[in-house]
């Protein structure tokens, strides 16, 4: 009796040891993923630029600095390695493309433009997405960080050598709702 | 990330403030209770029967019930996308026309690490949503095309977060499991009724009175179970909306997209006789809102009162 009393402790603590590394793996591979998601959206961003600077080229000849202001942008987003580069140059870039599009306003041809058009709504589409992408990381960091902190979590936290995560910070003023309507 | 919608809605400090994840919370006890509820009647029901038909029976009368019942449900199951879809004979969103409904979907896919749905257009001219499937990898999500033409990008959203909270929460599956409690105890009641006839005329006069008390008992409880089953399993699908609106938030971060579009829903309602494509009643609880009519709405309605979530939305 005592030994299957002792052998059903063992076998629980071995469910609870089980359950909660396979939990951390599991919260930290959706952080993984996430990020990898806005990864995704950030160069998707960056393929569509050179097809927006070729329909725009015609219309905005006299805008040199801005055009390449873009580019040099592009430039730098390709070259960065690490994901905090990536985030900081798809900022640049994507301040860039708002001031560009906000000059486009001059520019009534342009606006008619269906290529153009099209582009314009896909850029919007995917800053959308970033955003989204975006909060979803830090949701996952939030489960992954309550599950660290909170008891019994913290316990095999520290036994698995687990330590709460940093949210991904976004700058002020990217943080308004975008508004595009169709 | 919550503090960019709290500081854009100065009002949320006035009223009562509700987490979204406390409501979601909330709802998922509440549900799972009522499901207990069902259940516990479920096993109560087969008991009284089976003392007033015959103890002996009381096995046999619940694995019938369950049998038959999962056997029908099951199939149901499997193939609900497909029922669903070709009951309202909706056609598969176009990637150029609907480029702002696949937006709108890649962008909540993203929010809710769901994989993406397939994305369908009904024809009809009153705005409204569905999604359908058995888990998130099969799962579809269907827009009126008065949907599509008539909210803006922000309600949209709303709209679609709120139909992948759904497929988020499981409620397909939720809701088929109450079908399958709900259908055996309508089926228990009626095998009881039947049954009565043949098994009072062989042995009416051994231990008659307390016999005809079980039987009267018996049948009260036969004819009242399928009702309260019902009442109950209707409750957790309002429940459920409100779990799916706060869910949907939680996707967006954005509560007046959804609020707007339940206000345009509200005001849009078009008459029973001047719609342009009939739907099924039993397709009813899969609908964003109930496509049938709002004037009662209590215990025996599918959706919860459109001001009542409205208001519900104003107030995260």
């Amino acid at each position: 009796m005592v030994l299957w009393i002792i052998v059903g402790v063992i076998a629980l603590i071995a469910i609870f040891f089980i359950g909660y590394f396979n939990r951390f793996i599991t919260l930290e591979n959706r952080i993984d993923n996430s990020l990898s998601q806005i990864d995704v959206q950030l160069k998707k961003r960056v393929d569509l630029v050179p097809n927006l600077m070729n329909s725009v080229k015609g219309y905005m000849k006299h805008e040199k600095s801005i055009m390449t202001e873009v580019t040099n942008a592009r430039k730098a987003f390709m070259g960065a390695k690490t994901m905090e580069q990536k985030f900081a140059k798809g900022a640049e870039l994507q301040h860039a493309l708002k001031s560009i599009l906000a000059l486009a306003e001059n520019y009534p041809q342009l606006k008619a433009n269906e290529n153009f058009l099209h582009l314009q709504q896909e850029l919007s589409a995917i800053e959308d997405k970033v955003a989204y992408a975006r909060q979803h990381y830090n949701d996952s960091i939030l489960s992954y960080n309550n599950i660290t902190k909170r008891f019994p979590g913290v316990i095999f936290a520290s036994i698995y050598g687990k330590k709460p995560k940093k949210y991904f910070e976004i700058p002020k003023e990217e943080r308004s709702v975008p508004k595009v309507e169709f | 990330m919550e503090n960019s919608i709290e500081k854009g809605n100065p009002k949320r400090e006035k009223i009562g403030h509700l987490s979204f994840h406390d409501q979601i919370q909330r709802n998922k006890i509440k549900s799972a209770l009522m499901i207990g509820v069902i259940f516990i009647f479920f096993i109560i029901l087969g008991y009284v029967i089976s003392l007033a038909v015959d103890p002996g029976y009381f096995f046999i009368i619940m694995i019938f019930a369950t049998i038959f019942s999962l056997t029908y449900v099951i199939a149901g199951y499997y193939n609900s996308d497909k029922i669903a879809l070709a009951s309202v004979r909706a056609k598969p969103a176009s990637k150029t026309e609907h480029r702002m409904f696949y937006h709108s979907v890649e962008g909540i896919s993203i929010a809710s690490g769901l994989p993406m749905p397939r994305l369908y257009v009904m024809e009809s001219n009153e705005i409204n949503a569905f999604a359908s499937g058995r888990n998130p990898e099969n799962a579809v999500i269907c827009i009126t095309t008065a949907a599509f033409e008539k909210l803006n990008k922000q309600e949209l959203e709303g709209v679609v977060a709120h139909e992948m909270s759904h497929i988020a929460n499981y409620d397909i599956r939720f809701m088929t499991l109450t079908a399958v409690l709900v259908g055996m105890i309508s089926i228990i009641a009626q095998l009881f009724l039947r049954s009565l006839w043949f098994s009072n005329m062989g042995r009416g006069n051994r231990d008659s009175k307390g016999q005809a008390i079980l039987i009267l008992l018996g049948v009260l409880f036969a004819i009242l179970a399928p009702i309260v089953a019902q009442i109950v399993s209707l409750a957790i699908s309002r429940k459920r909306e409100y779990a799916a609106d706060a869910t949907g938030v939680k996707f967006t971060r954005y509560p007046p997209g959804l609020a707007n579009a339940l206000k345009k829903i509200k005001k849009e309602h078009v008459p029973e006789s001047e719609k342009k494509q009939k739907v099924a009643k039993s397709m009813a609880p899969l609908f964003i809102s109930d496509p049938f009519k709002k004037k009662i709405t209590g215990l025996f309605s599918t959706h919860p009162d459109i001001d009542d979530r409205i208001n519900k939305l104003e107030r995260m």
